[in-house]
């Protein structure tokens, strides 16, 4: 799993690679917690080359998208690969977090 | 293992090795060249003591010479005057006392009537008085002599060969004669002047640079004029000598001398590596100092054994010091390796060897006291650690037997359904759970997955199977009970955790099927006619997420016979060592395999063995539940 971030004022363009399971959940979650205290962020997440998630994934984006509304700010995953969009699908995330 | 040798043994041996040879090599080369050097140094003593000698002896010749020639001509102005003829000879004697005869010896008949007329005079033995006498007599015809005839013949000066003096006792002599000329150049007269030669013996014999060195004169001839053995002069020769004892050097030195040549030689002598000094000595006499080298080189030898005493004493002490000095350095080592050994038998409190020194057995102290303090403090560590440990463990084991406990293991046998389930956490405790609850004709059942593993999902679990059975006891739509159990586990969920949900009312006997899905993975339904497919229910959220949400139930009947497979995604996304998934295929194919006569507990068990199967000895990553109904008339 990689995590990169660019910021521009507000704006942060983040791409995930690889995947995000019970081994670096832990290291996600730190990865993106200048995410979740930024102010008003836009933040975008290139999930193109995200492979997998596993629950503990998805309880950090669900974190981060509570994060964000609280900062009135937007969360966009773009780009997600179908296999991985189905599990944000199925779990219902997919009503709460915006992917595009 | 044994310890033979000391390291303090090997170091010493070393040391004097190494220094032993220095030693041998110093005194090698210091005797080479001392040993040339002296060898050169006794060449030139004995060369400068031969030059002394031959100065002195022919200084004394010289001066005979010298007086002798001033005579001559008050002789030839008186040589009328018979008395003063005697006068002059007693003159000479006097103011010449090396000098122990004179003659003046005339031609026969130059004094007409005298046929020897010859003047003599000579000094009377053991005393200093002179006494003079007619020397030629009938029984002393001079003519016939040689230190008359022999200048007489040639005109010119003649040194006699030495000799005994018959009558002046047995001493050795050599006379000198001057031929004396008249106004027309005709000898007229000899005169003769006799040398004792015993100052000269002494002279030479006293030459003696060395114990062992001997002074040799030798004559025209080779015979001895001067020798330390008395006998030998005028009777030994040189060369004879050398023939008697076959030695080629000796007799080379012979030649060379009698050839009145300057040099040294080498030899072998009776035994003795000896050097001869030559050189002449006046015009018909050679000198030679014969000197035995271990005489020469016998302060050397004297010098060496006392070096070589001196170093095998210095090596004797070096080695004491060595040695005492090594142990006092390596005693704390060897008391350090006990040290060592007691430590690795257990003992890390074992006393360390006191240090006073500011060296590296200082460093070696100090790490081993590191050693010895971070290792009890490890140890102490570990141990709180296991006991820590042991608690979390054994507090883990009662929390699993806890959580096995909420999940039913008993299956109700009922003519009209057929239950199975199985849970198996990755951890200890895991976040999956299953239920059911039989309530006259209806069945709730209900399967989850909380996100996250281990005791935060495990309590998670808990909170959200208990919501179920006490809800699932009021017959209550499976959407409105989602709904409820969303509410209760919302509160107060800080940490965002949320439980996938699927809820199920089976009316047994219609077989009307109700259900709500909570973002969990669709179930599958497999019909008695061997077909299954996926249960693609309305996607609603995972419970806990938001509080209030509006959960949505769909219905269907379901066919008799009809088999229910419930499952968590531990099972479609349990991967093998290469990442790969179970995934739904496989799954799907699994429930395709199944006969019509199998029931829910082999359909778990299969699925679970099927998996393992798959995942091979991959570490298991996610809990796994199956939960299975089959419905009967």
């Amino acid at each position: 799993m990689k995590v990169t971030i660019n910021q521009e004022g507000n704006k942060y363009s983040v791409t995930l690679e690889g995947r995000v399971d019970t081994t670096n959940a832990d290291q996600f979650q730190k990865d993106v917690a200048v995410l979740m205290e930024a102010s008003q962020p836009d933040i975008e997440i290139d999930c193109s080359a995200m492979e997998y998630t596993s629950s503990q994934g998805l309880r950090i984006f669900l974190q981060l998208q509570k994060n964000v509304t609280a900062h009135q700010g937007n969360l966009v995953l773009t780009r997600m690969q179908p296999h991985v969009k189905e599990v944000f699908d199925i779990t219902g995330f997919s009503n709460i977090i915006k992917i595009m | 293992m044994r310890y033979n040798r000391s390291f303090s043994a090997r170091l010493t041996s070393a040391i004097l090795f190494n220094t032993s040879i220095l030693f041998l090599a110093a005194i090698t080369v210091v005797s080479f060249f001392s040993h040339r050097l002296i060898g050169e140094e006794a060449q030139n003593s004995a060369a400068n003591a031969l030059r002394s000698t031959k100065l002195d002896i022919e200084q004394t010749l010289r001066e005979v010479e010298v007086a002798t020639g001033e005579l001559q001509w008050v002789i030839l102005e008186h040589r009328d005057d018979t008395a003063m003829m005697y006068h002059i000879t007693r003159e000479l004697l006097e103011s010449r006392p090396n000098i122990v005869g004179s003659a003046i010896a005339f031609r026969s008949e130059y004094h007409a009537g005298k046929h020897f007329f010859s003047p003599y005079s000579y000094r009377k033995s053991q005393s200093d008085e002179i006494l003079s006498k007619q020397l030629g007599t009938p029984q002393y015809d001079y003519f016939q002599m040689e230190w008359y005839t022999a200048p007489m013949k040639s005109g010119k000066p003649h040194w006699s060969e030495p000799y005994f003096d018959e009558g002046g006792g047995e001493q050795l002599m050599t006379t000198y004669s001057v031929p004396l000329k008249d106004e027309k150049g005709e000898t007229f007269a000899i005169l003769t002047a006799d040398i004792n030669l015993e100052w000269l013996s002494e002279k030479i014999l006293a030459t003696k640079p060395y114990t062992n060195s001997y002074t040799i004169l030798i004559g025209k001839s080779g015979h001895y004029i001067s020798h330390q053995d008395p006998k030998k002069i005028l009777n030994d020769n040189l060369f004879s000598e050398a023939k008697r004892s076959d030695n080629k050097n000796l007799a080379g030195l012979a030649h060379k001398m009698v050839a009145q040549e300057t040099g040294v030689e080498k030899f072998r002598l009776n035994g003795d590596i000896v050097f001869a000094v030559y050189g002449p000595v006046g015009d018909a006499w050679s000198a030679a100092i014969i000197s035995p080298y271990k005489d020469v080189f016998a302060p050397m030898m004297r010098m060496n054994l006392i070096i070589i005493l001196v170093a095998a004493f210095g090596l004797f002490f070096l080695f004491a010091a060595c040695v005492r000095t090594i142990r006092k350095l390596t005693q704390p080592i060897t008391e350090f390796s006990v040290v060592a050994l007691n430590m690795a038998k257990g003992n890390f409190k074992a006393r360390l060897p006191e240090v006073k020194t500011q060296d590296e057995i200082r460093k070696l102290h100090d790490s081993f006291e590191y050693m010895q303090k971070s290792i009890t403090s490890y140890i102490t560590e570990l141990k709180s650690t296991t006991i820590q440990n042991e608690r979390f463990e054994s507090e883990l084991n009662i929390a699993r037997k806890i959580q096995m406990g909420m999940v039913p293991q008993d299956f109700p046998e009922r003519p009209d359904c057929h239950l199975s389930a199985l849970l198996r956490p990755a951890r200890e405790v895991g976040g999956d759970l299953y239920d059911f609850v039989f309530r006259g004709d209806f069945l709730y059942f209900a399967v989850g997955d909380v996100s996250g593993k281990g005791v935060p999902a495990a309590l998670f679990m808990a909170m959200t199977r208990s919501a179920f059975r006490f809800l699932a006891a009021r017959e209550t739509p499976p959407d409105n009970l989602t709904a409820l159990i969303n509410q209760a586990i919302s509160d107060g969920n800080e940490n965002n955790m949320f439980v996938t949900l699927f809820i199920g009312k089976i009316n047994l006997k219609t077989r009307h099927f109700e259900y709500c899905n909570a973002g969990h993975n669709p179930i599958i339904i497999i019909s008695s006619d061997g077909t299954s497919e996926f249960l693609h229910a309305k996607s609603n959220i995972a419970a806990g997420i938001i509080s209030g949400f509006n959960y949505q139930a769909e219905e269907m009947d379901l066919a008799p016979h009809s088999r229910l497979l419930i499952y968590t995604d531990g099972v479609t996304e349990a991967e093998d060592n290469s990442k790969a998934q179970f995934g739904d295929e496989r799954l799907l194919d699994f429930t395709r395999a199944i006969t019509p006569d199998e029931k829910p507990q082999e359909i778990v068990n299969q699925l679970y063995t099927k998996i393992k199967e798959f995942t091979g000895d991959a570490v298991q990553n996610d809990d796994i539940t199956i939960f299975s109904i089959e419905l009967d008339s």
